[in-house]
């Protein structure tokens, strides 16, 4: 039972390691993929003085802007102006749409007075930067916490052995989706969010066994 | 009698189901309203003030004469007057070419965000654009988004100069910090609440501070000097300092009295004087603030400045706060080194459609619907008892949500999720050991299930719950949101299951 366990562990680290390695290579050779809204992109807005529905326009930029990943957003409280965002948008493309739009619609929108702005990327660092403090401190707390309460596993042993389940869950995670080429956009925090508290729910339960294994062992 | 007890607590919760997960109408001017409160969405939900700085090409023409001086002139001079005179007109760019580069592209970029964290915006996306310096800023849409945006591409250059030769004699340089404070005013029944914006120097600042206020002190003029009135610079936003003013809360109020104001225009009121005092300008981005002199050196390397006038109507007293807040914002946290202009402000509504909520909700449903299968089909009747009880509980936790205010972001949605998946967790593990003690379980015997099952589940959650703690108190709200989300499933999962869930186990193993 025993040797089972250990095989198991081994294998454990054996598939957690070649992921590091693998999503550490992917870092370094093609970086993160980041999703639209954080990348350096090109953005057209149209005033279409009525509602509109996404999926209306979803349907021409699918035409325009074929095989491009593309944004759809309702601009201002009214929602009657739209703002087309996308890797790249040429000045026959924004012509297109416009034509294609006052077709729609029926305006009459002149592709020359619509500019294409240029949005600048945001740095992977920034998107991260908020979450650092909180996260450091969250834990820092819980490491005290599992200090005192694990004191009889050995205090410095399970402070250690938390923080670095905790760090090498988030590097998993940040691998995988270097390795799945998963977008990093609005979902990438709150799934590190739920990794980082599933990890310690993981922690807390091996822990809460040992303790009471070692009671057990006492107790005999 | 139990039957009726069952049904009266599933009514119950299908009563309050209805209300959480479809609401009240009311029918209001022909149209149904839903009476129950609205969640309160965050802007990565809802949608942002998007907006576009742009740095400002403007050129400003200047006239110089022959030495290289420049000119000032009221009247517009032509090309036949200037060459009469021997001026020339030169064009100057607002922003020079030098300052033009990437490492002040991204000092702006700190200064905002420091603005930002100071005005007291939880929430933002700033970027920056390195070839041309175009900076997008992306805020949430509330009353203040204006005031702050007005705020945040304001120069800031603070200067203190020499009223005649207009030398500057203390600059942004010279500031360590900026702080707001109020305290009550006047000695007699007409009381009131003046602001002071607090500008602390540096150890630099600090000694020319001294250096200034020794050298254009009213004092060390002219012994016959004998009044000085303290005047108000109505003209600006900053008014002068009382004469008579004590401060409250503050420790700095040493230096209050040392800042004598006088108008523009009116000068001092000498009874005996033989010459003027040498008087300092304060300027924030070239707009004069007010023109003073000192009473006495200062050496605290402080000095306040009341903001607006002493007031006892709460309504002008936070107008004068916000002002100094903005003004501390502003000159607090450095100067920007590129002039900005603003070139596109507008709201941009999230990217995630009704559909993409409508499919996440889907999801959900059949989710636990397929949970709440498999409870029946393990623990028949106590496991469909627990299947109300769990949708119960989901029905009170929106209702929570959007009665205590939590204001919701991407994370907080992703809490609620997480909440559901532990109060499904936390009712598996009670059905399991209630199963466990025996196949018809009796009263004490759920009762035995329920403290093992609660013991067992929170000891396991305590760091999640530390975590949780940790993030309600954090100042940025889409980490907060989450935190106060999970904070008030957590209560609940421990509240509701024990009154609801299983005072429905214990009624249906009592029978």
């Amino acid at each position: 039972m025993e040797q089972l366990r250990k095989n198991k562990n081994k294998i454990l680290i054996i598939l957690i390691a070649i992921i590091l390695i693998a999503g550490i290579a992917m870092i370094v050779i093609r970086g993160f993929n980041f999703e639209l809204k954080y990348q350096n992109t090109q953005r057209v807005e149209m005033y279409l003085k009525q509602e509109f529905n996404v999926s209306d326009i979803k349907n021409i930029t699918n035409e325009v802007l074929a095989g491009q990943t593309v944004m759809i957003q309702k601009v201002e409280v009214y929602e009657d102006m739209v703002a087309i965002t996308s890797n790249q948008i040429t000045d026959e493309q924004k012509t297109n749409l416009v034509q294609k739009i006052n077709e729609k619609y029926g305006t009459e929108l002149n592709a020359d007075e619509i500019q294409i702005e240029n949005i600048p990327h945001t740095r992977g660092r920034d998107i991260i930067k908020p979450y650092l403090i909180p996260f450091a401190l969250a834990t820092g707390i819980i490491l005290v916490y599992v200090a005192i309460r694990y004191r009889k596993l050995g205090a410095v042993k399970v402070i250690l052995k938390t923080a670095i389940i905790l760090v090498v869950a988030e590097a998993v995670l940040a691998s995988v989706i270097a390795i799945t080429r998963l977008p990093i956009g609005k979902t990438t925090i709150p799934l590190a969010i739920a990794v980082y508290l599933l990890t310690l729910v993981c922690i807390t339960s091996s822990l809460e066994n040992k303790l009471k294994i070692n009671a057990k062992k006492e107790e005999k | 009698m139990k039957k009726i007890k069952i049904l009266t607590i599933i009514l119950a919760i299908i009563l309050i189901s209805m209300v959480g997960f479809v609401g009240v109408y009311v029918k209001e001017q022909n149209r149904m309203e839903n009476q129950v409160k609205d969640y309160s969405l965050l802007s990565n939900l809802s949608g942002e003030r998007t907006v576009r700085l742009t740095v400002n090409k403007d050129s400003e023409e200047i006239i110089k004469d022959a030495e290289g001086n420049v000119v000032e002139t009221e009247e517009e001079l032509t090309d036949e007057q200037l060459a009469e005179k021997g001026y020339t007109k030169e064009s100057v760019p607002n922003n020079s070419q030098e300052v033009l580069n990437v490492d002040n592209y991204n000092k702006t970029k700190e200064v905002i965000e420091k603005r930002l964290k100071r005005l007291g915006v939880q929430e933002y996306e700033i970027t920056v654009d390195e070839n041309t310096g175009d900076i997008i800023l992306r805020l949430p849409e509330n009353s203040n988004t204006d005031t702050i945006i007005s705020n945040i591409y304001t120069v800031g250059k603070f200067e203190i100069v020499d009223s005649e030769t207009e030398e500057v004699l203390i600059n942004n340089d010279d500031i360590k910090d900026v702080s707001v404070m109020y305290g009550s005013t006047g000695t007699t029944a007409s009381t009131g609440t003046s602001v002071y914006l607090q500008i602390e120097f540096n150890k630099e600042g600090t000694k020319k501070l001294e250096t200034v206020s020794t050298t254009y002190s009213s004092n060390s003029v002219d012994s016959n000097t004998t009044e000085t009135n303290t005047a108000e610079t109505n003209s600006t936003n900053t008014n002068s300092t009382d004469a008579n003013t004590t401060t409250e809360n503050t420790t700095a109020n040493e230096s209050t009295d040392n800042t004598t104001n006088t108008e523009n225009t009116a000068g001092t009121d000498d009874s005996s004087t033989t010459s003027e005092p040498k008087e300092v300008t304060l300027r924030i981005d070239d707009t004069e603030m007010m023109t003073t002199s000192f009473d006495e050196p200062m050496r605290t390397g402080k000095m306040q400045l009341t903001v607006g006038t002493s007031t006892t109507d709460t309504s002008t007293l936070n107008d004068n706060l916000n002002r100094a807040s903005n003004i501390a914002a502003i000159i607090g946290e450095g100067n920007l080194p590129i002039e900005y202009d603003v070139t596109s402000n507008e709201y941009i509504l999230t990217d995630i459609t009704e559909q993409q909520v409508l499919y996440v909700l889907i999801a959900i449903l059949i989710i636990a619907s397929l949970g709440i299968l498999v409870w029946i089909f393990r623990f028949k009747l106590m496991g469909l008892l627990s299947g109300f009880a769990y949708i119960g509980l989901a029905a009170i936790y929106l209702l929570i949500i959007r009665y205590t205010n939590v204001a919701i972001s991407l994370e907080g949605a992703y809490g609620i999720l997480v909440i559901l998946i532990l109060n499904y967790i936390f009712i598996n593990m009670l059905l399991k050991k209630i199963k466990n003690q025996s196949k018809k379980p009796t009263k004490e015997e759920v009762n035995i299930a329920e403290k093992e099952t609660f013991k067992e589940f929170f000891i396991k959650i305590v760091p999640i719950c530390i975590a949780i703690v940790v993030f309600c108190f954090i100042q940025w709200t889409p980490i907060s949101s989450f935190g106060m989300v999970m904070f008030w499933g957590i209560a609940l999962i421990a509240i509701y299951n024990y009154i609801v869930t299983d005072s429905l186990l214990k009624i249906k193993a009592d029978k």
